[in-house]
């Protein structure tokens, strides 16, 4: 209990949730306490670990170059599932093409061998990601979720 | 799987140009992607029994077109901003 209160905190001070879903989300937990230590309470209303692992909705870049230019990305959690889930299905002519493109500038990655299962490994990753790179010329790039 | 996008909200800022502000109501073209959606449904469950039926290892265009609207319908709150010294571009699917 004290880890999901601490975890929320962190959430907030990180800036990842508003302080209104800090709030909620406490009181959720707040109720499932409440609800534990009652032996006849009333229903808890919603499982507030279900909420907590669904907080990450979005994956952000921001990129601030030492020259004032700015990249600010919003991008949905969902879609990149759905793009990991649709690389797993191209067929395996187009994926070589695609392999050896990506091989060309720089990125050998091979998305043929992804299963299933690493989509959701990956995807699940990216709710605990965080980066922050800080450049000697001044640029700053950071990635994450909230 | 989310509400499909309904607005595309785009702007244009070249420097010393008036800004451009497109506001796009994809909402209007559901119609017209459900039934070019049914149509490739059915065509792409035809070609995977096909295939099947050809003993072809790769049969899986029915779910490749699936996936693809899915991706489609998760772009549904993607923001991107970029500023520079030449533009400043925002756009915002809705």
């Amino acid at each position: 209990m004290g880890e999901d209160r601490s975890r929320i905190l962190n959430m907030l001070a990180e800036g990842k949730i508003t302080a209104e879903e800090a709030e909620s989300l406490l009181d959720a937990l707040d109720a499932r306490a409440a609800g534990a230590s009652a032996s006849a309470g009333p229903a808890i209303q919603g499982d507030p670990t279900e909420l907590i692992e669904a907080l990450p909705k979005f994956l952000y870049v921001k990129v601030d170059s030492e020259n004032g230019d700015k990249v600010d990305v919003k991008i949905p959690v969902a879609l990149v599932r759905s793009g990991l889930k649709l690389t797993s299905l191209i067929p395996a002519q187009a994926m070589d093409q695609i392999n050896d493109s990506m091989s060309e500038h720089g990125m050998s990655v091979d998305f043929s061998n992804l299963k299933p299962q690493d989509i959701d490994d990956i995807v699940e990753a990216l709710r605990e990601m965080e980066i922050n790179v800080d450049s000697a010329n001044g640029d700053k790039v950071r990635v994450y979720t909230a | 799987m989310n509400v499909p996008p309904a607005i595309l909200d785009l702007k244009i800022a070249p420097p010393d140009q008036r800004p451009v502000h497109l506001w796009l109501p994809l909402f209007l073209l559901w119609p017209f992607v459900l039934v070019i959606g049914v149509l490739a449904l059915v065509l792409a469950i035809l070609t995977d029994v096909v295939l099947l039926v050809l003993g072809q290892p790769y049969h899986h265009y029915t779910i490749l077109l699936l996936r693809s609207l899915e991706a489609l319908t998760d772009t549904h709150g993607m923001v991107i901003r970029i500023r520079s010294d030449k533009t400043a571009v925002d756009m915002t699917v809705q």
